[in-house]
């Protein structure tokens, strides 16, 4: 009786959870900003979740270094599908500057889909809005094609 | 008795005024003067000195010969924005004023391609009669050292 209730909810408040994969933190507190009171994205429904099984999209900053490249594939795993991964600033798409380095390990897409780019270094707040705006209408249609295939959200 | 509750007061007038919150999504934004958004690249003055590909820190521009004549070689140049550091290295070391950093922020993609700029600049043949004369120029100028 809930679960269309429940459904419509969900879609309207996607929670995300924040991945460190050794960015530079310039991207974190980007998105820090997001979340707190001058770009609030919590009155657009977005929640940061405290661990990964409660989130519906991650999102990725960091070139995904050697030493955290399999904690980071672990932590996506842990994420109940459908889910929805985000990356953010240049670094987890491409490796950025730091890509000829020794460390490196990625980029993210070498392992996981990833649904949505964020560009910047660091990406502006405004950018990463639009990000998750995209990603929230990403994991929408992702629940709607999983409920057509008849598994359960 | 005192009115002395902490910040009751503080919450009562912030209560009727306008949100410090920004109103983004609804409203359009700006973005700052010198903001360093996405890349717009102007092909036609362009002169292929390739300086811009030697500063750049992310190896975020890439060229590709697609067309080649007698006269003249046509590139395609793409600015990767996810591998871009936006540090406008290549817009000022630039002499033809060929790269812009835009103040457009809305960079988001759900692909790979979203995120490329291209364009497209050519490179002028040198003539067999225009190659003697620097050839010419430089053996004066070993005269003048000897
Ligand atoms: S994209 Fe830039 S700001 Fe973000 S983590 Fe990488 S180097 Fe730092
Ligand atoms: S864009 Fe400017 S710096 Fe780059 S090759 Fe052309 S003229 Fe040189
Ligand atoms: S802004 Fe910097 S990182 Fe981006 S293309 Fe130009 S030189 Fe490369």
């Amino acid at each position: 009786m809930f679960d269309n209730l429940i459904n419509k909810s969900a879609a309207k408040s996607p929670w995300l959870f924040h991945i460190n994969a050794g960015s530079c933190n310039g991207c974190d507190i980007e998105l820090v900003a997001v979340l707190t009171p001058r770009y609030d994205a919590e009155r657009l429904g977005f929640r940061l979740a405290g661990t990964p099984r409660h989130a519906d999209i991650v999102v990725v900053t960091g070139p995904l270094t050697a030493q955290i490249k399999d904690r980071v594939l672990r932590t996506i795993e842990q994420v109940p599908e459908p889910r929805c991964i985000v990356t953010m600033g240049s670094c987890p798409a491409s490796g950025n500057v730091f890509k000829d380095g020794y460390t490196y390990a990625g980029p993210l897409s070498k392992y996981v889909d990833v649904d949505v780019d964020i560009a910047g270094c660091a990406a502006k707040p405004e950018t990463v809005l639009e990000g998750l705006y995209q990603a929230a209408m990403i994991l929408e249609q992702k629940r709607k094609d999983m409920k057509n295939k008849g598994g359960q959200i | 008795m005192a009115f002395d509750f902490p910040f009751v007061k503080e919450a009562l007038t912030q209560m009727f005024k306008k949100s410090s919150c920004e109103e983004y999504p609804f409203k359009p934004k700006e973005a700052f003067p010198n903001y360093r958004g996405r890349i717009v690249f102007h092909g036609d003055r362009c002169i292929k000195c390739g300086l811009c590909e030697k500063v750049c820190a992310g190896g975020a521009i890439h060229n590709v010969l697609i067309s080649e004549d007698e006269e003249k070689e046509v590139y395609e140049r793409t600015f990767d924005l996810t591998s871009c550091t936006f540090c406008s290295y290549c817009s000022d070391f630039c002499s033809k004023s060929a790269i812009e950093l835009t103040g457009d922020f809305h960079m988001t993609g759900t692909k790979h391609e979203d995120l490329l700029v291209k364009g497209q600049y050519t490179k002028v043949k040198k003539k067999p009669v225009a190659k003697a004369a620097p050839a010419a120029k430089a053996e004066s100028c070993d005269n003048k050292a000897e």
